[in-house]
Order: structure tokens, then sequence, then C-alpha cells
């Protein structure tokens, strides 16, 4: 490339030598401008008369040319044959004028044929008036390869070459024929060819690039649009274009793709039926492994619950603690206002109680007492428990719950007091809490009285099932199966009452005494309790929880296996005894893991026994207050 | 006057590399094999032919190129063509006008002019300028040429041996000094128009030889 770099170290020479010329060439036209104007100026018109000339000499296969003039401003010579056309051609030593070969006067054309036609040799045309007069001096001079514009190309057509992915765009393929007059296969000329295509409504025609060959693939087209294509030609390396051919029109429309949606469609049908057989065949064949796998079984509900282990011997502090909301384990710890607004529901303040204590004498707050309007051993004996601080969080497990605080304390005490109309009217608190005694362990049945005078209430948080509303108001609890009046006076130990297992029914008790072997109550299950005396009755009420034997309730006589120390009821009361009720308050649990059942006091109905009587209710468990009760309740 | 062409003679320099330097990476003859050169393959005298026809392609386009290059710059009148001064010191070489012509001169004449013609290309563009390879590329198609009327010779197409022994100078006429009193733009004009008559006459000289279809 040693060239280049002279052409660096004489750039500067260049440049001189490039502003001599230019100035030579700008003198140069300086006097041909000069000589226009000055050959103008004497016309002195605004357009200056134009002489006869020839407008342009064409050869279209570079063996046969035309020109074509045209008379100027000079009116006068435009009739056919005016003026005349006479050539020289500047290839041999003879340098004389001819005359056109051929005329087409209609065209003023001057035809050159075959003959006439020399390549590669300078042309001279002039034109003369037809006296061969006057020479119009501008002499036409060229070469017949220098002025070949060949005939356009013909036989455009296109072919689709594909579509891009997205579908927006596509690429064409135009194939064309060389023009017929033009000798390109003997390779007399060498032809290139340029393409020019724009949009429809387009006005710029976009070129692309000269190349010799018959095809040529335009990229990039959009779909939807209509493009408009033409083409022309010239010879390689010379500079004149052909005319422009016909133009084609290129479009192409979407075209749904109905091929790829096909095969998914087929795809997925059959997927899914395979998918169908393969399982009826594992169902069929009933595979174990299989079926828990497909199906896998149901799993039991869990409650959230207390755990059982917390209910065994010992861990009464850690039930307590839960069950009164505390921990993670602990039962859902609703708002006390949850059951502000039902005043039927009650809630009994639960004591805990210190199992191991033993204590006894804790019933001083038993909602019960409160409930049936006893005096309480200590203080507060109106204090029914109506506090509205009781927010006892468990669910509705039908104990007594608080009144509202609009009814007066006194109506409900006396109310409560008429709820538990059963009591034994000795007085004596006969819960009957058993055990069924092992007989390993022989322990000997429990059975709690209490023996605390007008005080014989035990606690009573628990349910006992009121069989029966007295019109005076009083509430029948529903009779035991049996009365079990405790006649010994063994010392019963009280035991922290089960809070939330007896309050769950007798369904539940009965469930749960399969859990607790070791308890052994005495459960009346009175369905049809029937409507008895609204007035108490000694130990008609009783609700004994029979320990489990299988899951259903015994009449007493079930227990009498295994506590000999029952108080049975008389006979007569025995009549009275309606079936066990279904719920059963559970006061304690004594030392021994015995549930202690209040049994109803027998005393006169507490004083606050409200004014008017009640109707014959149905019985009802203790501790509920149906809506309907509710009304007659209410003062 | 030689000062002037001295001068000018730099301004060429420019131009033909201009041009060249383009073309320099488009020009790729391939050798032709002289007699006894290993490892070369004789080629059939279609291939001859081809490769002889794409340079003479070649070398008419790069004196296009050079021609209006230089007619750019120096913006000559139009009207250069009706000079009669302009005259070509290869105007004495008897050549067909036309494509009839052409196809009606024997072969043997025709490849004659042909070489004629690349010969008295040869020393001129050296004069020109000696750092371009114009000269040389046409010294190559020359020797291609040669190359191609020996093979034809030997297959018996022509019959009489083309003057290729002859020494170059002979073929030019005595006058041979015309030549330098050209202007450049005239050499350059010339060896245009030759470079299209040796392209010309090569593929007539093809379709007439090696026939193909569209001849």
């Amino acid at each position: 490339m040693y060239c280049c770099l002279s052409q660096i170290s004489s750039s500067n020479s260049l440049r001189k030598l490039k502003a001599i010329h230019q100035s030579n060439a700008v003198l140069a036209l300086f006097f041909s401008v000069s000589n226009l104007y000055l050959s103008l100026s004497f016309c002195h018109c605004l357009s200056a008369p134009i002489e006869p000339h020839f407008t342009e000499c064409v050869s279209r296969d570079q063996e046969t040319f035309r020109c074509w003039w045209s008379p100027g401003t000079f009116h006068n010579l435009s009739s056919p044959g005016a003026l005349r056309v006479f050539y020289l051609k500047k290839d041999s030593a003879s340098r004389e004028w001819k005359e056109c070969p051929e005329y087409i006067h209609s065209n003023r054309e001057c035809f050159f044929d075959v003959n006439h036609t020399s390549v590669w040799v300078p042309y001279c045309m002039q034109l003369r008036s037809q006296d061969n007069v006057n020479f119009f001096n501008e002499d036409y001079c060229f070469t017949v390869e220098n002025i070949v514009r060949p005939d356009p190309p013909v036989s455009l057509n296109w072919t689709l070459l594909n579509i891009s992915p997205s579908g927006l765009s596509y690429d064409v393929m135009v194939n064309w024929e060389p023009p017929p007059s033009a000798d390109v296969g003997a390779g007399w000329m060498r032809v290139e060819y340029e393409i020019q295509y724009r949009e429809r409504n387009a006005t710029n025609w976009e070129a692309l690039e000269m190349q010799p060959r018959t095809q040529q693939t335009i990229y990039g087209l959009h779909i939807g649009k209509e493009y408009e294509v033409h083409i022309r030609c010239r010879m390689q390396a010379f500079t004149k274009f052909g005319e422009f051919s016909d133009s084609i029109f290129i479009q192409v429309t979407e075209i749904p793709s109905r091929e790829t949606t096909l095969p998914l469609t087929l795809i997925l049908v059959f997927g899914i039926v395979g998918i169908l057989i393969l399982i009826m065949l594992i169902v069929v064949s009933q595979q174990r492994r299989f079926m828990m796998i497909l199906l896998p079984p149901v799993p039991a509900p869990k409650i959230k619950g207390i755990d059982p282990e917390l209910l065994k011997k010992g861990k009464l502090d850690e039930l307590n603690f839960i069950l009164s909301g505390g921990g993670m384990g602990g039962l859902p710890a609703y708002a006390p206002d949850f059951y502000q607004d039902e005043p039927w529901v009650e809630f009994i303040e639960v004591d805990a109680e210190d199992a191991d204590t033993g204590e006894k004498e804790d019933n001083q707050g038993s909602d019960t007492q409160r409930l049936l309007g006893l005096p309480q051993p200590a203080s507060h004996h109106m204090n029914i428990g109506c506090s509205n601080t009781v927010s006892f969080p468990d669910d509705d497990s039908g104990r007594a719950s608080c009144y509202d605080h609009d009814v007066p304390e006194q109506d409900t005490v006396m109310l409560m007091a008429t709820l538990l109309p059963g009591q034994p009217e000795d007085g004596e608190a006969s819960l009957i809490v058993e055990r069924a005694p092992t007989p390993e362990r022989g322990e000997r049945p429990l059975i709690q009285t209490q023996t605390t005078g007008p005080q014989t209430w035990v606690n009573t948080d628990f349910y006992a099932q009121v069989s029966n509303v007295m019109p005076s108001g009083g509430v029948v609890l529903s009779p035991g199966q049996q009365l079990r009046i405790q006649e010994s006076t063994s010392a019963t130990e009280e035991e922290t009452q089960k809070k939330g297992k007896e309050s769950e029914g007798s369904e539940e008790t009965e469930g749960k005494k399969q859990k607790e072997p070791q308890f052994q109550l005495l459960v009346s299950t009175a369905r049809q309790i029937s409507t008895p005396p609204i007035s108490p009755m000694p130990g008609a009420e009783y609700q004994t929880i029979q320990h489990p034997q299988p899951a259903e309730t015994k009449p007493a006589a079930a227990a009498e296996d295994n506590q000999s120390p029952y108080i049975l009821p008389d006979s007569p009361q025995s009549q009275l005894f309606a079936p066990v009720s279904d719920y059963t308050v559970v006061q304690e649990v004594d030392s021994q893991h015995s549930l202690l059942l209040n049994p109803p006091p027998h005393q006169s109905p507490p004083p606050c026994l409200p004014p008017h009587p009640l109707k014959a209710l149905p019985a009802m468990p203790v501790g509920y207050i149906t809506p309907d009760l509710l009304g007659n309740l209410s003062p | 006057m030689p000062g002037n062409i001295r001068s000018v003679s730099a301004v060429r320099v420019v131009l033909l590399c201009l041009v060249f330097c383009r073309r320099l990476t488009i020009i790729g003859a391939a050798p032709i094999c002289t007699n006894g050169q290993a490892g070369c393959h004789v080629l059939s005298l279609a291939n001859l032919f081809d490769r002889v026809i794409q340079h003479s392609a070649r070398m008419h386009g790069i004196s296009n190129d050079l021609h209006s290059e230089f007619e750019q710059y120096f913006l000559p009148s139009k009207n250069q063509v009706g000079r009669v001064s302009r005259n070509c010191h290869t105007s004495t070489i008897l050549t067909p006008n036309g494509k009839e012509n052409a196809q009606r001169m024997a072969r043997e004449e025709l490849t004659e002019v042909i070489l004629k013609l690349l010969v008295a290309w040869g020393d001129p563009l050296w004069h020109f300028h000696q750092t371009l390879e114009m000269s040389d590329m046409v010294h190559e198609l020359r020797k291609g040429v040669e190359k191609v009327a020996e093979k034809m010779q030997m297959l018996g197409i022509i019959v009489n041996s083309v003057s290729s022994q002859a020494s170059p100078e002979a073929l030019l006429p005595s006058d041979s000094a015309e030549w330098r009193l050209m202007k450049d733009y005239d050499l350059l004009y010339c060896f245009r128009r030759d470079s299209n008559k040796v392209q010309n006459y090569l593929k007539i000289l093809k379709c007439r030889i090696v026939p193909e279809h569209g001849c």
C-alpha cells in the first residue's frame, strides 16, 4: 500500500495542483458564461432564443442508436424536413459530414442502424437548416458505448422467502429477466441492476445495491403493508441508467398460524387421556400403594384441644393454665365481650383448685352456690359471680354463666336456687363422683357429702341438666338415674374441678370415660325427662356420671356393683326419676380422681326467686336458661 | 510542458491510489501456471477464459473509476469527446467497431488485436505512474491472453500462432512516442476505451470458441 503512503506525502502538492487546475477551470467557466451572457444580451428578451439542438442520443443495445432533436424557439423550423441531421464519424481519416441515414420525422428522430453504428468511435451530430446555410454551432459528440441506456428488465416477479417468528416482517426474493434487446448472453453488454421499492403511499424510493445478478432479496418488509417495486439497469462501469420497469406490488397479509395450535391441542388431549387411563388402571388394580399416592386418605380432623396427658394426675396446673387461655397450646381466648350481647349465655367462674391440697371447702366461689343463691362461706355470697369481669375463655359449654347485670342479682340468685330444685333436702350435697375402684388399687369409692349444714353446696360449677322449670321460677334438675346420696361421711376430698371436659355433655363424658378409665361417674342420661314436679325432690336430680362401661350411660344400677355406699332413693322417688340428664356439672375432682357432683340442696327455694311463677318448661340442663325461659325469668 | 506533466503526475498518484487502494483487494488474479510448474493443474480453456475475462472486467472498472474521478476533480468541459485533438496512440490498431464486426473477425485476428492492445498499454501506464499497479495489471492480462492463445493453438482452434513471440515493441507503430504527448486526461480516456474493447473482444471470443447458451 505504498501508493497510499505516497498519497499522504503528496497531499500538499495535490492541493496546490488542484488549486491550479481549478483556477484554470474557473477561468474557462467564466469565459463561457460571459460568452453566453453576451450572446443573450443581444436579445433583450427574458427568454433567450433557443437554437435547434439535439435533446439526446441514446443507444439501447450498443449496436444501434437514435438521436432526437428539437427546434427550440425557432418554430418556423419545426416542420419536418426543415432541419437536417449530419454526423461525423472520427474513425478514419475521412472526416466528412454525412446525413442521417434514417429519419423519423414524426418523432424528430434520427435512427442509426447497425451498419451505421460504430462503437468506440466518436460521433458528432449537427443540425443544419434545409438549405444548408445555417449551421447550428453546437456539436453534439459522443461515443456509442457512453450513451447506452439499456431497456428495463422484464418478467419482474417475487416470491415469499420467510416470515419472521414474530409474524411482523417477511423477506421477499425478486426475480427478473435481462432486457431482451441487450445481448447479455454473448457478453456484448454487461449489465447491472438496481431495485427500488417503497410503500404504497410513500414518496421516497428505497434503492438496493447494484448487482449484476438477475435476482435479489428484499429484507424486512412489513406484514400487511403494500409495497411497490421496480427495477432498472445500466452498463457496468458506465453511468447512464435505462428506464424503470413497470412496478409490481407486493403484499403479504397475516396468516393465522393454525399449524402451531393444532399439534398443541392434540398433545394436550392425548396427555389427558393417557393420564386418565393410568389412573383408572391404578384404581382398578387396587394397588394399595398407588391408591395411597393417588387418593390419599382424608385425615381426621384435629381439633385443637387439650392434651389428654394434662388430664392425668398431677397436671392440673398446666391444664388450668391452658384453659385460662395462656400459653401456646391454649384454647383460643375469646374476647370478653364476645358473649356480652347474649345475656342468656352465662359464664360460671371456675375456681382453679389445687388437686393436691384437696381442699374441700373451696366452694365458696362456686358458681352453683351463687347460682342457687346460697350463702357463700365467704363474704361474697351475693356475688353470684355475675361479675362482668368474668370472661371465661371457653366455648359455649353450657355452663351457667353470669346473668346479664341488668337482672337483679337477687332474682338471679333466686332463680339459680330454683334451678336446682332437686337438691337433697337434707342439704347434703350429693355430688357423686366415684371412681371405679380398680381391683388393684382397692380404692374405695369416694362419696362426697357436704355436711356443712346450710351450706350444702359443693362446687357445682359445671352443669346439671335442668329437667323442668317450676312456675315459681325454680328449675328442676333432671333427675339422675338414681339418687345416690352419700350417707357415709367419709371425708371427701375435693379435687379441682374439671372444667372443660365435663362441660361437653354426656356424649363427651362418655367419650372421656374411655380415655380416663380411672374415673367412674354416674351419668344421668335421662333423655325423656318427664315433667317432674317442680318441687324439689330429694335426690331426684342427681347427676351421676357413670364411668365407662361401654359408652352408654347405664342406670345407676350398673354402678351398684362398684359402689356400695350409694344412697338409693326411695322408690317413689325413683319413679320420679327421670332419665339421667345429659349434662352434669362436675364440681370437683377429689384426690382420688373422682368427679364430684353436687346434689342440689333441699332447702327452701332461695329468696331470690322471682316473684312470678314460671311456666312448666321442659327439663333442661342445669345452668342453661334458654331464651324462652329468659323471657319468663326476667322481671 | 514536462514540468506541467510532472506536476500533474503527482496528482495522478493520488487519483490512481484512491482507486487502486480500493480495488487492490478485489483484484486477486489467479496465477496462471507456466509449463513445468509443480503443484499446478492445467485449467480448461473455458476456465482460462473466465479468469481472463474477469481480469479484464476489473481492469475496465478501474480505468473507468480513474477517468471519472479525474473528470470530477478537474471539471473538464462536457464535450471533450468532440475535441479533434484527442487521438489515442492505439488508434492505429484496427479494431472491430461493432458486435457483428467482432463476430465476423477470425479468431486469430481477434486474439491478435487483443494482444496488441494490451501490449500497447503496458508502457504508457508505467510511465504514467511507476508506483501504480495498473501497468502490472495490464501485463498480467496480456500474459493471460497469451496463455489462452497458446491453449487455443494447442487445441487446434487457431491455426496461426499469434505473434506472441515477437517482441511487444514490434507491434507498436514506429511513432511510439506519440503517447508521451497525450495529456493525462486523454490517457485515461483512451485507456478506458481500450479496456472496454478488450473486455468485449474477450467475451465475444469466448462465446465463439467455448460455446455456451446465450452466445
